[in-house]
């Protein structure tokens, strides 16, 4: 360890050397002196000798450093020594940087958290998750899950996978029945070789065995959460063995799964896993494990040894068309594979176009806080050129002078990153809260090492862009004028260089300011797009008692009291029921036949949706009737055969008649029209006006309540709560939520991507404008004697305000210029996500023109009135 | 600029014939230089200061030793001495440098060149 003690040693070391250094000196000066020089002739002569004994003298001194390291450490205390004395500009720079750099670590966090992060299973290269694709559909609709016989035959006769399990595609919310109460919980039904396809080990107790799929002969059991076993029991160790009560039966807890998985599909929460074969019992759904045409399990695989994902997809696409041979469909149905993510691979496009975009604009946020850092490098390297020409002069080489400037820079930019990194610890919570509350989606969006290595990654690639051009320009220097006189007149290349990285930010923030404009201008359309229904005053709830095993007639009288107590509640002006609400996330379409009518080409049957509900509901969500009368109870009846329409319904099939009255078939039943309800959106808000019918709701299993209520919603939705849990408590409403909350998720997308390009717009403006008032400053600061000349001869305040305002003025306007062609290109992008809008919206792209503009405009003028009121005396007694 | 000239010997030859005086006879900085040039008839232009940084590097590595002391000419320097290290180091060193030497030689001339 002897490079420990060179380390104490080298004091000593470094004084016997210039000890040493100096006496060959006298040596040799006196040998000179000899020959017969003067003495300063000699001690030059010998100094000439000896070379640049700085320079010798660190090269020695280097040999007992390690060498890189150290100097690198020394150029960092350098560095920070100089931050020091000019805390302003540090500041500034970090600051900048950390907006930028907070901005992309946020966005990437849910980029890492969407489709990066892999799901916690063992060797997760080798699975696939397997679904069925529609070769002649395309898009998302294409795909399709796997049904239950169709999984069953894959599973059985592939030869390309060593293991395939199955997992419902939808969690389950699930009424947990403990201490008199019902608590809503949430499941997954899964193969029993789930666990060990993915070659997952409990934390505690045991998985599934092979033969629990074949349902029958054993014990309903579950597996559940590490993070409910923390929660609910308190990660006691006697769980297992307890019963738990889920939906009406009893299920014996054998195992628990480790702290990091949670599931193989993001956004659920998942209490607990049971297995496929609990289905009749667990979902009340008897039918769904025999059916053909279910499509609820995504497949998951593991690949033979050898085996590619695409042999193993043509292996599973010929079973997938033999088993459908005898189908309509038969050939078209193909299986398909993907690398098993969180994010199932069908989506996975259409989440990273989405994420891709804003990860775009905060990557012009970041070149933006980039130009802003290099602007202000470069504003001081005019102040620092002399220290660097007296670095130069002692010896230091273009090399360390170039290394020294990026070091400065690269310790800005991570000191930005660092801030970036607190930026997104603070925000990412935040935004989470602008998922709908009441979806029972988790996003993890942890600060894993994947975006520390990103924050790394962007902070360096950062420093070095901004640094980079300064660095270089400040070793291109002539030493003698700097010495000479230390100061240097403002040339046009440097003030160009300047000048083109304001114009680029102006260019970028008008970008993105258009962007966000029409953004946040689409996002005040589609609140105000009329969804045909009332969107205050009504509370919603989900109801399922069928999941609790109810009967027809025991779901028929629950109903019916709920009904008449919440009609009771003070404040509650009427109430009803619907298997639907529109601008949700379930749709039901039925065939239809209309006399006289073609149906579209190709079909047999006119397509149109269908929503089931009872007495009230319209006046309840505040559909207007146009025409004809509301449902009556009797409706309900069986083979009652009445129907209401909506007005694009009536329009469309009896235009000029009157609609009430008339006849056509619903699926086999001829039905009549006894009213006409006003158009409204059912799927999406930006949609066309739809076709649309509403049939008397009978007995079902799950169903929307919803509340007319007065002013205050919330205190309603307990009231409900009280009421629903003295019907029955083991019934848990899956959502209880008021209207506005409800249209929330519709609104989701686009109140996302508004608020966070509104917050990178303004991010981006305040960089701009410190960008071009930090330049017009810098300018007035260099021009101050030219300035005072010109008053000196006659110029007035007026003209040395417009000179300035000039120069500013002129960079803005290339800047807009340049700014508005890209964002004709870059808007479109957007075209998508707009409602009501266009992405080249002319009001748009003026409004925020002339907006960025002013605000130009004013960091201009600042600085210009500055420089008018400078004293012509003073600036040239200076000189 | 000379320095750049000084740098045409190749890497290690300095500390080489450093090692080589000082197999002859341990000496302080000064007299090393002195005894170089002498020795090479002042074909090798070094430039003296380029010794320095040489000396450290072999004291780095353990193939000289230096002590402070007194002169002939009674002035305080510090004197090096090749250590056994260095001496093994400086016959290995020759001897490639001579093969080294034999090689280019055999390219230059290559009439001279064995059996071929």
């Amino acid at each position: 360890m002897s490079w420990i003690l060179d380390i104490f040693r080298r004091r000593a070391l470094y004084n016997d050397l210039s000890e040493e250094i100096r006496g060959h000196l006298e040596e040799r000066t006196e040998q000179i002196m000899r020959e017969g020089m003067s003495h300063k002739e000699a001690e030059q002569a010998a100094r000439r000798a000896f070379g640049n004994r700085t320079v010798l003298e660190e090269r020695s001194r280097e040999v007992w450093q390690w060498p890189t390291l150290e100097s690198i450490w020394a150029d960092v205390r350098y560095a920070i020594r100089q931050f020091k004395n000019s805390p302003g500009f540090s500041v500034t720079v970090i600051l900048s940087l950390t907006l930028g750099l907070g901005a992309n670590t946020t966005i990437f966090t849910f980029v890492n958290a969407l489709l990066l992060r892999p799901p916690a299973v063992q060797d997760g290269g080798r699975l696939v998750e397997v679904l069925r694709h529609d070769a002649q559909a395309s898009g998302i609709e294409a795909y399709s899950n796997l049904s239950y016989p169709g999984y069953a035959d894959l599973r059985d006769h592939n030869r390309s996978l060593s293991g395939f399990a199955a997992f419902d595609g939808d969690g389950r919310t699930v009424s947990w029945s403990h201490n008199g109460q019902g608590e809503m919980v949430y499941g997954q039904l899964v193969s029993s070789n789930f666990f060990s396809v993915l070659g997952v080990e409990p934390a505690l107790g045991r998985f599934f065995q092979p033969d629990e799929d074949k349902g029958g002969s054993s014990a309903p059991t579950v597996v559940i959460s590490h993070s409910f076993w923390q929660r609910r029991f308190g990660g006691d160790r006697a769980v297992l063995g307890r019963v738990l009560t889920l939906n009406g039966a009893g299920y014996t807890v054998v195992g628990v799964t480790p702290a990091s998985f949670n599931g193989v599909i993001i956004g659920f929460r998942h209490d607990f896993w049971t297995t496929l074969a609990m289905t009749p019992i667990l979902i009340h759904d008897r039918d769904r494990m025999g059916s053909d045409t279910s499509s609820w399990l995504f497949g998951v695989g593991r690949l033979k040894p050898g085996v590619s994902k695409n042999e193993a997809q043509a292996d599973l696409t010929v079973l997938t068309r033999n088993e459908h041979s005898s189908d309509r469909h038969a050939a078209v149905m193909d299986a398909t594979a993907f690398p098993l993510q969180l994010m199932p691979g069908p989506v996975r496009g259409y989440v990273a176009a989405f994420t891709g975009m804003l990860m775009a604009a905060v990557g012009l946020v970041l070149l933006i806080a980039c130009a802003n850092a290099a602007n202000l490098v470069l504003a001081r390297a005019t102040t620092r050129h002399r220290e660097l020409a007296v670095r130069s002069a002692l010896g230091a080489t273009r090399f360390r002078i170039i290394r020294q400037a990026l070091t400065e820079s690269l310790i800005l930019s991570m000191m930005g990153g660092a801030g970036g990194l607190l930026i997104a610890w603070w925000s990412i919570p935040a935004l989470l809260r602008l998922t709908p509350a009441t979806i029972p989606v988790s996003i993890e969006a942890p600060l894993d090492w994947r975006v520390f290595a990103f924050t790394f990654v962007a902070s360096l690639l950062s420093g070095i862009v901004f640094g980079v051009l300064p660095a270089l320009r400040s070793a291109r220097r002539d030493l003698v004028p700097a010495l000479k006189d230390g100061r240097q007149l403002a040339g046009p290349r440097r003030s160009r260089l300047r000048g083109s990285l304001v114009v680029a930010q102006i260019t970028v923030c008008l970008v993105l300011l258009i962007s966000a404009g029409l953004c946040v201008r689409s996002l005040i359309n589609a609140r105000s797009i009329d969804p045909g229904f009332s969107t205050h005053d009504i509370a919603v709830a989900q109801l399922n008692p069928g999941g609790l095993g109810y009967t027809e007639a025991q779901d028929r009288q629950f109903y019916q009291l709920l009904l008449e107590r919440v009609r009771a509640l003070p404040g509650v002006s009427s109430a009803s029921l619907s298997d639907y609400l529109p601008l949700g996330t379930s749709r039901t379409v039925h065939d239809v036949q209309i006399d006289r009518v073609n149906p579209p080409p190709g079909q047999d049957f006119i397509p149109v949706q269908v929503a089931y509900v009872a007495p009230d509901f319209f006046r309840t969500m505040g559909v207007p009737l146009l025409n004809g009368r509301d449902y009556l109870p009797q409706d309900a009846e069986p083979k009652s055969g009445k129907v209401i329409i909506n007005q694009a319904m009536a329009s469309h099939y009896w235009p000029g008649q009157n609609p009430i009255g008339q006849h056509f078939k619903d699926h086999q039943q001829t039905v009549e029209i006894v009213g006409v309800a006003k158009t409204g959106k059912y799927r999406t808000l930006s949609e066309d006006p739809l076709d649309f019918m509403y049939l008397p709701l009978g007995p079902q299993p799950q169903e929307f309540l919803v509340v007319r209520t007065g002013a205050g919603e919330d205190a309603a939705l307990r009231e409900i709560r009280k009421v629903i849990q003295n019907l029955d408590p083991n019934v848990v409403p899956m959502e209880m939520e008021t209207i506005s909350q409800y249209m929330a998720l519709p609104l989701f997308a686009a109140r996302t991507t508004g608020v966070l390009l509104a917050v990178f717009g303004s991010v981006a403006l305040l960089l701009a404008t410190i960008g071009l008032s930090g330049i017009v400053s810098y300018s007035v600061t260099q021009r101050t004697n030219e300035i005072g000349v010109r008053m000196a001869l006659g110029a007035d305040r007026l003209d040395v305000v417009r000179l300035i305002l000039k120069q500013g003025m002129r960079l803005t306007g290339i800047g807009l210029v340049l700014g508005l062609a890209l964002s004709f290109a870059a808007t479109r992008v957007l075209a998508g996500l707009l409602y009501g809008i266009k992405p080249g919206d002319p009001l748009t792209f003026a409004g925020v023109s002339v907006f960025l503009g002013l605000v130009a405009f004013i960091s201009c003028y600042l600085p210009a009135r500055r420089a008018a009121s400078i004293d012509p005396m003073r600036s040239l007694r200076a000189e | 600029m000379t320095n750049s000239n000084a740098r045409d010997l190749f890497p290690g030859a300095l500390e080489l014939m450093i090692l080589e005086s000082l197999r002859r006879q341990p000496a302080h900085g000064y007299a090393l230089v002195q005894h170089i040039q002498q020795r090479s008839n002042n074909l090798l232009q070094v430039e003296e200061g380029s010794l320095y940084p040489a000396l450290q590097r072999l004291l780095k590595a353990k193939l000289v030793k230096a002590e402070w002391g007194v002169s002939s000419t009674n002035r305080r320097v510090r004197t090096y001495e090749i250590t056994a290290a260095g001496i093994r180091h400086l016959e290995q060193e020759i001897s490639s440098f001579e093969r080294m030497f034999e090689g280019i030689a055999l390219v230059l001339n290559p009439a001279k060149s064995p059996a071929n």
